[in-house]
């Protein structure tokens, strides 16, 4: 009989807690509604980085408009993971991907809205939408880096690290955590017809694909590599000017420029917030702080600091086209090559 | 009447049906229901996928090699410490507690900092390794010096439990020391063994933390990884990450259920007849230095060795130069501790979703510890293992349930992109834990107890107040701290399964590693692994004076 009581006690405690629990979270939900009342004050932004950057603008965003900003930093894959993942229960209002056909995809499945911004002509019209879907307010290249401590001086063209003397040397970001990445392979093996063939002579002589962009440059900047393909050059510009044995160049026969794109989102809760947020990336305060972390701004009449500038900087004459189709298909064809 | 008895049953077991059972039927739902009809479609394209095949077999002879690794480890330290004159060494016990209490992601990282090319064992020993560590013999390694510890107490339990009338009989009648070792001991260890063995192998199918750094530089995909990849690389595939889920279920339930039967085969009664040993241990010089340069070595590879590298990259100034010591800095501790920047965020984020998680997990604990009491009654049985699920199911699998649940149209409301959802999730997966704690807390209370309850209390809430809380206390407050210890570390959940412009230490050292500056991760690693040290002293303080008043 006791033990029945006991029991009985401890099912009391139990629910006392459930009920404890359910109030929190009841208290939860009320103080989620009291914040969409004041939707005004605020938005959630999903940004593919970078991190510094993203931060700073943030912040000056919140300090000049007073609205708060939830931000979601993580890759160009993550992102879109997350996005699709949410589809039922929508909670950003402005993506930021480092990918124009990866944006181009969420343009024609209908998940963006457009936004005349007032700024938008003083940009360069290759790195926006024609009909102000997503607006490139940056843009990085890829490059090929290499550590100053084991290598003086390189200039080698892409074909050349498929040859015996590269062999371990070389690393990459890997695709599917990458958006420029795939940019990049795109760019290569759409612009070159030998362009998978390149890519597999690498593969065939040892190359390291893994992680996102920052892990590839430190395999280097340790000296675990020496070369990094489809290096960002903005990271390596600013491990550079950190004292970091790195430096960077464009190979001659042309490279891929990736430029990150910001756009709003159709289901976005506080659509005047939004905007408010591009305008604000399109104006010369973001403009500048993104020149300021070594990135080509997307409003070229801004100073650059300490890096090439866009027409220094060889590209590859790629056919963008219906990339946002393949690009997948991209994808699939490099993670089964090994 | 029926339903007051049955009530606080029913009220547990909705409890952890909301918590456990449900996300883990949305699984179920989700790979074989599709618009409303039964359809085995996704399973059965996972499984005509030939990179599956692949990664099942990676995943399944990973777990055959670390089993096999971390018996060759732990057996030689059992038996070192219980037959040589190390066994009064009681303090080793936490140093061998440290590496299992390492997050793992942590350890791997400091490993291949360490064996990188030009890493720190090339700038120590001015040459290269000689033999290549980025293969899948240096991944078992890393996970077995992780594991090893969980195998090595069961062991030493065990052998220190047979340390009797056994041990004299084979004395007295046994022939050749060798064969008495053969023909008794290993066979009575056999049962413990077995029950530890197939739980290594178990843990190292839920494994995320090494495969994710290791392992995907060697380009060895397993399970875990794959399920992360699927929920989290473009393009996504929610019906090949339930689908993969449900054969890693499979997968460890059969070997829950073979060790279940070779455990009950193979028990014999060795508890009885225990005599303390008698005779002080003599050992030649030979095995006293041998015994010691052994322990010396696997201490040193399993603690010292990645202690070592994430301690010096955390301080380094500029990582691409060796190592000196004018190229040292405190910088980026000091980044760390800057109240208001992100890394202080994650780590107060991590600590008070630790103590939530915790504290929760605890109450449970302790209500379903109470009604399990003895496990005699059906009930109670189905409840015991219930509240044990997430001891046998790998993590990543309820972390995709948890996701489809929470995000079900059906529910009138959900806790999904909140806060609440980390916490919940670090309940489910770690509420084995307080409920064993509370449980062998209250198995080791003398009949007599429950007998003068019965008797002198009249009102239960005195019972609980003045006779389970303080005689319990400890049990529960050590099975508090280790909720909380994992709850901080937990990772792959995590990243899956944080709001929005939430981070915790686990998620923002491993970003760090994937986009941002290393050694700023590895500062809050440095950060991390003190915090559970010093976790693991409180616990074992805790523990040695519930001993004595006891």
């Amino acid at each position: 009989m006791n033990k029945l009581k006991l029991t009985t006690l401890a099912g009391l405690f139990t629910s006392t807690l459930l009920l404890g629990a359910c109030g929190a979270e009841n208290n939860e939900a009320a103080g989620s509604e009291t914040a969409a009342d004041n939707l005004d004050n605020m938005i959630t932004v999903y940004s593919a980085g970078p991190s510094g950057l993203a931060e700073n603008i943030q912040e000056a965003f919140e300090e000049e408009t007073g609205i708060k900003v939830e931000m979601f930093q993580s890759t160009t894959g993550k992102i879109l993971s997350r996005l699709e993942a949410e589809a039922n229960n929508p909670v950003a209002d402005v993506v930021v991907l480092a990918s124009i056909p990866s944006m181009e995809g969420l343009k024609t499945e209908g998940k963006l809205q457009p936004y005349e911004a007032e700024s938008r002509d003083s940009f360069h019209p290759e790195w926006s939408d024609e009909e102000f879907y997503y607006y490139g307010y940056s843009a990085t290249a890829l490059g090929v880096a290499y550590n100053t401590n084991q290598i003086d001086f390189l200039d080698a063209d892409w074909s050349e690290f498929s040859e015996q003397e590269w062999q371990g040397r070389v690393t990459m970001p890997d695709p599917t955590s990458s958006g420029s990445a795939v940019d990049f392979v795109y760019g290569l093996t759409n612009a070159n017809e030998s362009g998978w063939d390149i890519i597999q002579s690498w593969m065939d002589n040892d190359l390291l694909v893994a992680g996102a962009n920052k892990e590839s440059l430190d395999a280097v900047i340790t000296g675990d590599k020496d070369v990094v393909v489809s290096a960002v050059d903005y990271m390596t510009y600013k491990a550079k000017s950190d004292g970091e044995p790195i430096d960077i160049y464009y190979p001659e026969s042309g490279t891929v420029i990736s430029p990150r794109a910001a756009a709003i989102l159709a289901d976005a809760q506080n659509m005047e917030g939004a905007q408010t947020y591009i305008d604000f990336l399109l104006s010369d305060t973001a403009q500048e702080m993104v020149a300021e972390a070594y990135i080509l701004p997307g409003n070229q009449s801004i100073e650059l600091n300490d890096r090439a500038a866009l027409d220094e900087i060889p590209t590859l004459p790629v056919d963008w086209e219906n990339a946002e189709e393949k690009q997948i298909e991209t994808i699939n064809q490099f993670t089964s090559m090994n | 009447m029926l339903v007051r008895r049955q009530a606080p049953f029913i009220i547990l077991f909705i409890t952890i049906s909301i918590l456990a059972l449900l996300p883990l039927f949305a699984v179920l739902g989700y790979t074989f229901f599709e618009d409303g009809g039964l359809s085995f479609e996704s399973i059965r394209l996972i499984l005509h996928n030939n990179n599956i095949m692949q990664t099942m077999q990676n995943s399944l002879l990973l777990g055959l090699y670390v089993m096999a690794a971390t018996t060759c480890i732990a057996l030689p330290l059992a038996v070192i410490r219980t037959k040589t004159f190390l066994i009064k060494s009681k303090w080793l016990d936490i140093l061998f507690l440290i590496p299992f209490m390492t997050p793992p992601y942590i350890g791997s990282m400091g490993w291949i900092l360490f064996m990188q090319h030009n890493g720190y064992y090339e700038q120590i020993f001015t040459q290269e390794a000689p033999f290549t560590f980025f293969n899948v013999a240096g991944m078992v390694f890393i996970m077995s010096m992780h594991l090893y510890p969980f195998l090595y107490l069961m062991l030493k339990n065990a052998l220190l439990r047979m340390n009797g009338s056994f041990q004299e009989a084979t004395l007295i009648y046994g022939g050749h020391p060798l064969l008495n070792w053969i023909r008794v001991t290993l066979p009575l260890l056999l049962s413990s063994y077995v029950m530890a063995a197939l739980l290594i192998f178990i843990k190292t199918l839920a494994e995320f933390g090494t495969p994710a750094t290791f392992g995907k530089r060697i380009g060895y995909d397993v399970f875990t990884t794959e399920i992360h990849a699927y929920l989290s690389r473009w393009p996504i595939n929610i019906s090949g990450a339930t689908s993969l889920s449900l054969v890693l279920l499979s997968a460890c339930m059969l070997i829950w259920y073979i060790q279940n039967i070779i455990s009950r085969k193979y028990t014999y009664g060795i508890h009885s007849g225990k005599s303390p040993s008698t005779a002080s241990i003599k050992d030649s010089i030979l095995i006293r230095y041998m015994s010691i340069g052994y322990v010396s070595l696997i201490l040193g590879l399993s603690i010292g060795v990645p202690y070592f590298s994430i301690i010096v990259t955390s301080l380094l100034n500029i990582r691409g130069e060796a190592l000196s010591f004018s190229n040292l800095t405190l910088r980026h501790y000091g980044e760390l501790f800057t109240v208001g920047s992100s890394s202080f965020q994650a780590l107060m984020n991590s600590l008070s979703f630790a103590f939530a998680a915790a504290t929760i997990a605890a109450l449970i604990g302790f209500c379903m510890a109470l009604y399990i009491f003895d496990a005699k009654r059906k009930s109670q049985q189905l409840l015991d293992f219930t509240s044990l699920l997430s001891n046998i199911i790998p993590g990543i699998v309820f972390v995709v349930g948890l996701i489809l649940f929470w995000n079900s149209a059906l529910l009138p409301a959900t806790i999904y992109n909140t806060i609440w959802m980390p916490i919940l999730t670090y309940i489910v997966l770690f509420l084995p834990y307080s409920v064993q704690y509370t449980k062998s807390a209250l198995s080791q209370l003398h009949p007599s107890i429950h007998h003068s309850n019965a008797i002198f209390a009249n009102n239960y809430s005195v019972i609980l107040l003045r006779v389970w809380l303080p005689l319990l206390g400890q049990g529960i407050l050590a099975g508090w701290m280790m909720t909380f210890i994992i709850s901080m570390r937990e990772l792959v959940g995590s990243l899956l399964i944080l709001p929005p412009s939430v981070e915790t230490s686990a998620t923002f050292i491993y970003s760090q590693f994937e986009q941002g500056d290393v050694a700023k991760g590895m500062a809050m690693a440095v950060i991390t692994v003190l915090l559970t040290i010093l976790c693991i002293f409180l616990m074992e303080r805790l523990q040695r004076k519930a001993l004595h008043t006891s």
